[in-house]
């Protein structure tokens, strides 16, 4: 099963964001969509998950998403952008019932806890969702969208997690931790495709990643293949060293160059 | 109001706080219906009447006048606007996503005004043949179409890919609001002795009109509306989220936002048709329950049509005994009770409006 884009293409007026981007996100891995500021990374989300007008097609586990209801889609896949701004003084416990609501596990009344616990903010289930640092809101969202897809895999259809920079605002320790969450929902057989702005944590813990540069993909494969000094450099435009350490050489990372030390 | 205070504290579940507070309310209203039947210039009271009927006596002539024909139907209208105007403040402030938003203070009210004041003046123009079908529902009619268009162009002005502006939605709301008096005080002008005299009374904001006519005239618009605003707790509760998040889970958002819309305008243009401006009670029913058990749509929605009931009809009462054989308005009541809850709630969270 899987999650593949046709041609999608997403215009601002007459400014084309993105074109010609076909995106094969397989159940069971983790995709990265990397790419510098403005190169159409949120863009190609948003258009994967409809809330964007694009051209081309995207299809969900063999089916169209163009004709398929809101709640069809909330059953299949869920949701987290990149920053939540939530109108009324909601509880975080009740900020994450109204992912589960929308899933197919609504009947499970011990789910939201659980997802809290996921990300390790059960003790904060009573707290108001305004009163949490950027942090933390970002973590009780991320247990939102779990609640919504609680069964990696649901009557054999794998289910997707589609989010927007996950770790952009969290610490080191909650970065690990959320790419984990998300590596683990697609060893269990979901799906997983995420925009990441930290190349070495997309190299640690995704199986493909896409390559974005004005709008267009540049390289499309695993870490291994595609982030090489070559393809960042040309993507970010500036120069990148990507190393191997010796105990890991099957995980690159990378480091950026600055011109005097280079000697460029 | 004891009910409000006894759950001041922090519950550990708000929706199960929600719902014991959702019965509570209903034996608070049925208290404050008693009390506006016991209470009353005539002297008639509602145990007197009790007694005699347990005692198997009949009814004096007038004692039926006053209880059948005056506070009935009074305590009925008192209930539908009540009800409908808390009812559509909750879905107005659902709606744009803002504890602001209340179709009184954003021109919604005022446009469904003129809409009762177009039918009022210019109704005798109609066809007969629309009269005669529309016949009392026309004034009611008349408001909702108002209100409709007034929440359309808000809607229009203020909101941009699913976002309010709560300054262009406050600005725009004063400008709709003085658009549509200006229009309505051209209309007054054009009008015949007579429409004076019902525009002024209607204009001042009472139940003192209060007549079974009325109150079927107004009911299906009310009970429609506020029926509809009563399904609308989950699509709200995901708009809370914004719009492309409660897209996201699973929420028909242009499905919602119509009915949203419909509803607040046909629960605005029923009471602002049958009770003139009644100001206040949208905004601070919904307020005080969201402190109390919290923002969730599915209970905030019929426990402020309980709580809107309850206070109307207080105000009601209060407005007729204060200055008794006389009555205020009942605007001026909700306003004097309701206007500074608005600024206590503008102090507490200053955020709201930061523009």
């Amino acid at each position: 099963m899987r999650l593949e884009t046709e041609d999608i293409g997403v215009r601002y007026g007459r400014h084309e964001a993105l074109g010609g981007v076909n995106l094969r996100a397989r159940a069971g891995e983790v995709t990265a969509i990397v790419g510098p500021n403005g190169s159409g990374k949120s863009t190609l989300l948003g258009a994967i998950t409809g809330t964007l007008p694009h051209a081309g097609r995207v299809i969900l586990n063999g089916r169209d998403v163009a004709g398929q209801k809101p709640w069809e889609l909330a059953a299949q896949r869920a949701v987290l952008p990149q920053a939540t701004r939530l109108a009324f003084p909601f509880e975080v416990l009740e900020v994450v019932r109204l992912g589960q609501q929308a899933g197919t596990a609504g009947g499970r009344a011990n789910v939201p806890m659980q997802a809290l616990a996921r990300v390790g903010m059960a003790h904060y289930a009573e707290r108001i969702f305004q009163d949490l640092s950027g942090g933390e809101a970002q973590r009780v969202m991320l247990a939102r969208v779990l609640a919504q897809v609680w069964s990696p895999v649901e009557a054999g259809v794998p289910r997707w997690l589609l989010l927007d920079e996950p770790v952009a605002s969290l610490d080191i320790a909650h970065q690990l931790q959320v790419m984990e969450i998300a590596r683990d929902f697609a060893r269990a057989g979901g799906g997983v495709v995420t925009v990441m702005h930290d190349l070495n944590l997309t190299a640690l813990f995704a199986d493909r990643v896409l390559v974005l540069s004005g709008g267009r993909p540049l390289a499309f494969g695993t870490p291994q293949e595609v982030l090489t000094d070559d393809t960042l450099s040309r993507a970010y435009g500036c120069t990148l060293k990507v190393s191997r350490p010796p105990e890991r050489a099957d995980m690159p990372y990378v480091l950026p160059h600055h011109g005097q030390l280079t000697g460029a | 109001m004891a009910a409000l205070t006894e759950i001041s504290s922090r519950p550990r579940d708000r929706h199960a706080r929600a719902r014991a507070l959702h019965w509570a309310l209903a034996g608070v209203l049925a208290l404050c219906c008693a009390v506006s039947l016991q209470i009353g210039a005539a002297e008639v009271t509602l145990t007197a009447l009790l007694g005699k009927w347990l005692a198997g006596e009949p009814l004096t002539m007038m004692e039926r006048v006053v209880l059948f024909d005056i506070r009935l139907p009074r305590l009925a209208m008192g209930v539908m606007v009540g009800g409908a105007l808390a009812v559509s403040g909750a879905a107005m402030q659902g709606l744009f996503r803002n504890p602001l938003a209340d179709p009184g203070i954003v021109g919604v009210g005022a446009g469904a005004g003129l809409g009762a004041i177009l039918a009022i003046v210019l109704g005798t123009l109609l066809p007969v043949w629309v009269t005669d079908i529309a016949g009392n529902h026309l004034v009611p009619l008349a408001a909702f179409f108002g209100g409709w268009g007034s929440t359309l162009l808000l809607y229009r002005v203020s909101t941009r890919g699913g976002r309010t502006s709560v300054a262009t939605m406050l600005l725009a709301g004063i400008a709709l609001g003085a658009l549509a008096g200006a229009l309505s005080g051209i209309l007054v002008y054009m009008a015949d002795d007579q429409q004076l005299r019902d525009l002024t009374f209607w204009g001042l904001g009472s139940l003192a009109g209060a007549s079974w006519a009325k109150v079927l005239a107004a009911a299906p618009l009310v009970v429609l509306s506020v029926g509809a605003a009563l399904v609308l707790g989950r699509g709200l509760n995901g708009l809370a989220l914004g719009e492309a998040t409660a897209a996201h889970i699973g929420i028909d958002v242009q499905r919602t936002k119509l009915v949203a819309i419909l509803a607040v305008a046909g629960a605005t243009g029923a009471a602002v048709a049958v009770s003139g401006g009644i100001g206040f009670i949208g905004i601070v029913v919904p307020h005080l329950l969201r402190l109390a058990s919290g923002p969730d749509h599915r209970m905030l929605l019929p426990n402020a049509a309980l709580l809107g009931a309850s206070l109307l009809i207080l105000a009601d009462v209060i407005a007729r005994v204060i200055i008794a054989p006389a009555e205020l308005p009942i605007g001026i009541v909700t306003a004097v009770l309701g206007a500074p809850v608005f600024l206590w709630i503008l102090l507490r969270r200053r955020g709201l409006v930061d523009l």
